[in-house]
């Protein structure tokens, strides 16, 4: 190879390269990095080279093997130049047509990266969100060149910053500019790092002095260390380069952790290039200045990230920490003084030289200049590095490069710095990131990880993932670190198994303070972090494991069981009775199905299935077991009388007396549950029906009459009386009640007072609530819509409201105006799917104005057009009015369904506390309003809610009334429910399959046959789909079933 | 254990100056664990205590005192990979191994350990399984990943893979064809040369399939031999620009026709390759 003996030679070959180049030829650039390498990029590789090689391709195409793109969420990428087009999740078979489109200047569309909700398809990678909000600095060359060909390097503008600083900079020089630009580490602790380097520049040098690159990145969660040293390890060398230079090092030592196998093979052979080119070793391009370099190896220690662990293992002995001072800089590896900076660090040293410091330092803010990498990975969607400049928002991060949540679930934090790090909640997320603004929030900058974390993520799980992490890394040489960790994981594995009490977790919080104060490295002092930071911000987390035995995000395993089971408000065990239909026991999954829930055909139509929303499969990346449907098959096949082990006290005359006030799912539930104990209760219903929501509000066509009044009826027993057209504050009060001889009052009246729009629009003509235009048919079959009918509002009365309009004979078309955009909007999913097959039309970001009416009739409604601006509290986009931009949509029936609250205005009356929204005040763990004796529960509490939880509460309430009545505590310690009924899984779901099997459509009658009549559209599914189905199980009960099976076998062996 | 092996890695290091962490990983990459006897040796070959030498040997996660597993499972438990359900995914492989995390299995077969991270976070959970990475693995997957682990990765069929292709190739000094279409390998031309170890000198043909390592030789080469390669018209040695990344054995390389270069590892048993076509 050539060697360079001076600056003109590196030079000359820069000039020779770069004419070579030519730049009218295209190129393809394959991701070649780790995490693509996963996703099979090698195959790619291959059918690149191949395809090139077969067809002769070589002087028409480049190719490159490059490093990280950054986005590895959607890996293997593709970029091509000169068109800069970005192909995501490409497979092998797809290559020779990318080439193949590259050559001609064309694109293969549907391999260009389209957003998932906008459906927007980018032809060019900078205008991708992901990247457009990005400021790629350090990164920029990852995806441009070949990581080990020196020549790709050197050809973009590489090793001009050694040239630079060769050609007559002095030392002082090169340290002033770095002190200048305002760099500060980049490992997390943000030193500056010119102040480090002028120490070492005063230190003695006839010993020789060290320059290391720390790339032990311990931190779980953080990649870009190794994603620079795979994509650009000479960007790296050069940094050392210049800082050997600027303080007078002799020699350059890389630390590299053993589990980045490609890091350390790009770094050898970048650093046997550098060597074979003379850019490294004795009298560097005929200068007097020399380096060489060393590569070491971390074995898996994550303290050794510690500087002074660090040297130790360098030195090859166990790596701990040592007391500073002295510090490195004076005393450091074989006692000689050296300056130890992150890889991110030395990656940023050329960009300082090449742009001047003052260029540098208006990157980012004051204090804090240049960009930083993080890894933004977790509950996101678009993960990948994203490098941007320091000081932006987290929001700017989370929404708008990462691309907010998933799925559905919610975004509550974001976890940076690793495990000596913290959480920050959803709503610090304005916080713009800095070394010190972290530090304040009670997390740290670390290496650059961001961990996001969404509603399925545990906190206390997570201080406990962190807590273990760091017992078994602490090296041990200070007691309060080793036994202060392993105290703390223990106090935290308690709570998580529902063992805690509030006194230990106070213990909890004084041990984690005690920890921070007396250990001597930063593993030890930083080890509260986790800790401290989720005690602060989510406190609530865990008061619920605590005191309620329960894992809202239902992660802890020994306090969930089965998820289904356990996010079912009544603790259906769905994971049973799935098991069950798979062996064709229909009798006996009905029982399971019946005996939590008295509304078991109403719920396998209507209940919003957290179930599903839990089910393992789908929140493992797969999908949910279809468990409502398959609820749905047993309750349409088997016969309810088949259930009946409830035991029922009739009720004497001398029994106790409730008054259940409001027939919906919620008084119903708490006047069965009362009636089996032996109460008579009285059901007060001011409609002429029972039901509540069920049978005004919920349409016909998700809930047939006939199933919903079957199943009321069932309910009903000679403990029960029912009294319709009998409403509280119109026909009696609840001190009639008491003086009738009631001994306790349950309010259950539900919500039912439609909001109003702000323009007192809702006394115009032919302009009806939601509530009110689906209790006229439900109740009364009037149809009130005719002709062009718009609905206002985006939740589930709104679009049960515009999809019963469609149903009616004089509709002409039915338009849906929502304020923000379909991505948003409140109402579930299938619902919003059914519409928009109906023929629905959901206009998006319109806010009404004022209604137009002429001759007493309505004409229409005008309306401005919104923006999406920023992300609220919700995780969701807030509409902005833009109040220049409005049109007139003509309408000739409106409906207003933006949500519905309790009419209580007379129950402060009646001496029951409300809220503002009109809701009774009440204990939320005994439902006790602030009356003795009335207990309150359902949408009246919660506001319009789901079917499921309002059975739930009326469940509780029957529970606690029961305690009342009985003079007990209402309040109990819950118990926790584990799966504990074994049922041997079938020997078929064990078969080796590859293919997944995909969830089972829900069959449904045919759109056409929808308009003009009520039939109900979803229908059963058939034996074999549900076998199937739940074929797909994973059987999450197992793990506690089986285990207590094999326990008892094995007693049965030894009796043998 | 072979004491030989570790003399000779014991002085390999002596001369390069490495080390204590250097030696114990080159033993254990070697015996797959650091047996007793090897660290007694290190001991007394660098004149430090044993104490000193089990130390460093129990303080890193990387070194085992136990023999390990034919094949190494690892599941990934960084923090992305925990929170999208790593732990499941462990519990599986160890329901599925029957064992639990940190052991082998009583046929030596597998050894199941966990790590920390391993950056691929965007991935997660991730599981990496005798080098080769699984991404976003889903409780269902774990069975099928021990069974391509237990039929291993390499075996598939050089017909049927269409990843596989010929390179044709000619010698960077004289530029004459090193094709040989009188021995035909994996259905074409084989890449002949002359190779000389050990004052032995005799033909060498490969595959000229990139991804087939098909070889054939005059004299049989001892595994861990550095074989020089000679051109078999101008006789000069196909010296490589870079030592081999993986095991630092000099590389040979190719001219590959039309353009580019092929640089193959010249330790006898390391299939380390690269082909640049620039």
């Amino acid at each position: 190879m050539l060697k360079l003996f001076s600056i003109d030679d590196l030079r000359n070959l820069r000039e020779i390269i770069t004419s070579d180049i030519d730049i009218k030829k295209p190129c393809i650039n394959i991701c070649g990095e780790t995490a693509c390498l996963a996703s099979e990029a090698n195959l790619i590789v291959r059918a690149a080279k191949g395809h090139i090689l077969g067809k002769r391709l070589h002087d028409k195409i480049s190719l490159r093997i490059t490093g990280c793109h950054g986005f590895c969420e959607m890996g293997p990428t593709i970029v091509t130049e000169p068109q800069n087009a970005f192909y995501v999740k490409v497979k092998s078979e797809d290559v020779p047509r990318i080439i193949d489109a590259t050559l001609k200047n064309k694109y293969v569309d549907e391999l260009l990266y389209t957003d998932p909700k906008s459906g927007t398809k980018y032809y060019s990678q900078n205008e991708i969100p992901f990247f457009k909000n990005q400021k790629r600095t350090v990164f920029s060359r990852n995806q441009k060149i070949d990581p080990i060909r020196i020549y790709d390097y050197i050809a973009s503008g590489g090793y001009l910053a050694i040239e630079k600083v060769l050609s007559g900079m002095t030392r002082e020089q090169v340290v002033n500019e770095i002190k200048n630009s305002g760099l500060r580490g980049r490992g997390g602790a943000g030193f500056p790092t010119g102040l480090k380097w002028e120490m070492l520049a005063k230190q003695p040098s006839d010993e020789g002095k060290y320059i290391v690159c720390n790339a032990d990145e311990g931190d779980p969660g953080a990649y870009m260390d190794r994603s620079l040293l795979e994509g650009n390890p000479h960007g790296v060398i050069e940094g050392m380069l210049i800082g050997a230079f600027a303080t007078g090092a002799t020699k350059a030592i890389v630390y590299v952790r053993n589990e980045y196998p490609m890091a350390i093979k790009h770094l050898i052979i970048a650093l046997s290039q550098a060597r074979d080119l003379g850019l490294i070793g004795e009298n560097i391009l005929g200068t007097d200045f020399s380096l060489d370099f060393e590569v070491v190896k971390g074995a898996g220690a994550f303290v050794c990230g510690e500087e002074t662990a660090l040297m130790r293992s360098v030195e090859g002995k166990v790596g701990e920490p040592r007391q500073r001072p002295p510090f490195p800089v004076e005393k450091g590896i074989y006692g000689k003084p050296t300056a130890i900076n992150n890889v991110e660090t030395w990656a940023n040293i050329p960009i300082i030289i090449e742009k001047g410091a003052s260029e540098y330092a208006k990157i980012g803010t004051k204090g804090n200049s240049g960009t930083k990498i993080f890894s933004l990975v977790g509950k996101i969607k678009n993960t990948g590095l994203v490098e941007v400049p320091m000081g932006i928002t987290i929001k700017k991060i989370v929404y708008d490069i990462g691309g907010g949540s998933i799925g559905n679930a919610r975004i509550k934090a974001v976890q940076t710095g690793g495990p000596s790090g913290g959480c920050i909640p959803a709503d610090k997320f304005d916080l713009h990131i800095d070394y010190d603004s972290l530090a304040q929030a009670g997390s740290i900058m670390g290496s650059g990880g961001m961990i996001v974390m969404d509603e399925k993520t545990c906190m206390v799980d997570v201080a406990k993932y962190f807590m273990n992490f760091l017992k078994s890394e602490s090296c041990g040489k200070c007691f309060t670190c080793r036994k202060g960790t392993q105290r703390m994981y223990e106090l935290l594995d308690e709570i998580t198994r529902g063992q805690g009490t509030m006194e230990k977790l106070d213990l909890l919080e004084e041990l984690a303070l005690a920890v921070k104060d007396t250990t001597m490295c930063g593993l030890g002092q930083t080890a509260s972090n986790p800790v401290l930071s989720t005690l602060k911000y989510f406190h609530d987390e865990y008061v619920q494991h605590i005191i309620y035995k329960r894992c809202p995000a239902g992660v802890c395993t020994e306090l969930v069981g089965a998820p289904c089971q356990n996010a079912c408000p009544v603790g259906t065990e769905a994971w049973r009775y799935v098991a069950l239909i798979e062996k064709g026991e229909y009798e006996e999954a009905y029982k399971v199905i019946r005996a939590p829930n008295p509304f078991p055909s109403v719920c396998a139509r209507v209940c919003d299935h957290k179930c599903e929303a839990n089910c393992r499969l789908g929140t493992t990346g797969g999908q949910p077991i279809a468990v409502r449907a398959l609820k749905r098959f047993i309750t349409d096949t088997v016969d309810p009388s088949v259930y009946n082990s409830e035991k029922f006290i009739p009720a004497g005359e001398d029994s106790r007396r409730i008054a259940v006030i409001g027939a919906g799912p919620s008084g119903l539930t708490a006047a069965y549950y009362l009636s089996l104990d032996g109460y008579r209760v009285s059901v007060f219903e001011s409609e002429d029906r029972p039901g509540g929501m069920l049978a005004c509000g919920i349409p016909e066509y998700r809930l047939p009459r006939n199933i919903l009044e079957k199943e009321i009826d069932a309910l009903l027993n000679e403990n029960i009386k029912l009294e319709c057209n009998k409403a509280l504050g119109r026909d009696f009060t609840v001190d009639g009640l008491f003086k009738d001889g009631f001994d306790a009052v349950f309010l259950s009246m539900g919500a039912h007072k439609s909001r109003t729009l702000e323009f007192g629009a809702d006394s115009a003509p032919h302009v009806f609530s939601s509530i009110n235009f689906l209790k006229a048919y439900n109740l009364r079959g009037e149809f009130l819509a005719k002709g062009r009918v718009g609905v206002i509002g985006g939740g589930n009365s709104a679009v049960d409201a515009a999809r019963a309009a469609f149903r009616q004979p004089d509709v002409q078309n039915v338009v849906i105006l929502y304020r923000r955009t379909i991505n948003e909007m409140p109402a579930y999913e299938e619902e919003i799917k059914a519409a928009l097959e109906e023929g629905v039309e959901i206009r998006e970001l319109v806010t009404p104005g004022s209604i137009f009416t002429q001759n007493g009739k309505l004409t229409g409604i005008e309306c401005f057009q919104n923006v999406l601006g920023d992300i609220d509290a919700s995780g969701r986009r807030q509409p902005v009015l833009n109040k220049s931009k409005k049109t007139l949509v003509s309408f000739d029936t409106l409906i207003v369904g933006i949500g519905e609250h309790p009419d209580t205005g007379f129950l402060k009356e009646m001496e029951i506390a409300i809220d503002s929204d009109g809701k009774p005040i009440i204990d939320p763990d005994t439902l006790a309003t602030s009356r003795e004796g009335v207990f309150a529960g359902g949408d009246l509490v919660t506001g319009s809610s789901t079917v499921i939880g309002a059975i739930a509460m009326g469940k509780k309430a029957a529970l606690v009334i029961g305690r009342y009545l009985r003079n007990e505590e209402l309040w109990q310690t819950p118990e926790i429910r584990l799966p504990d009924f074994f049922l041997e899984p079938s020997p078929e779901s064990d078969v080796e399959t590859d293919m997944e099997l995909p969830r089972i459509e829900i069959p449904e009658i045919p759109v056409e046959s929808r308009a003009d009549n009520f039939s109900e559209v979803e229908r059963t599914i058939s034996r074999e789909a549900a076998k199937v189905e739940c074929g797909r199980c994973l059987r999450c009960d197992l793990a506690f079933t089986q285990k207590r099976e094999d326990e008892i076998a094995a007693v049965g062996d030894k009796a043998k | 254990m072979n004491i030989e092996i570790v003399e000779k890695i014991l002085e390999k290091h002596r001369k390069q100056g490495d080390g204590l962490i250097s030696i114990l990983e080159e033993i254990q990459s070697r015996f797959t664990y650091l047996p007793e006897e090897a660290l007694r040796m290190v001991a007394s070959e660098r004149n430090i205590p044993l104490v000193n030498v089990y130390g460093v040997a129990t303080f890193y996660r990387a070194f085992s005192l136990k023999p390990r597993g034919k094949h190494l499972i690892c599941g990934c438990l960084g923090t992305a990979c925990h929170v999208r359900g790593g732990p499941v995914i462990v519990e599986e492989l160890e329901k599925n191994l029957g064992v639990k995390r940190g052991e082998t299995t009583p046929d030596k077969e597998f050894t199941l350990e966990t790590v920390a991270c391993l950056g691929a976070c965007a991935l997660g959970p991730v599981v990496v399984a005798d080098g080769k990475y699984f991404p976003k693995v889903r409780k269902t997957k774990v069975k099928n990943i021990l069974e391509q682990v237990r039929k291993g990765f390499e075996d598939s069929s050089v017909e049927q893979d269409y990843h596989i292709f010929p390179v044709e190739v000619s010698c960077p000094n004289c530029n004459h064809s090193l094709m040989n279409p009188n021995h035909i390998i994996d259905h074409y031309p084989s890449i002949r040369f002359i190779a000389s170890f050990d004052q032995k000198h005799g033909w060498i043909e490969l595959s000229s399939m990139y991804g087939s390592y098909k070889v054939f030789t005059e004299h049989e080469i001892p595994s861990d031999t550095i074989v020089h390669f000679f051109c078999t018209h101008c006789h000069a040695e196909l010296t490589g620009s870079s030592p081999c990344p993986a095991c630092n054995a000099p590389m040979a390389s190719m001219i590959v026709r039309g353009g580019g270069i092929i640089q193959i590892c010249s330790r006898q048993g390391c299939r380390s390759h690269m082909l640049d076509l620039g």
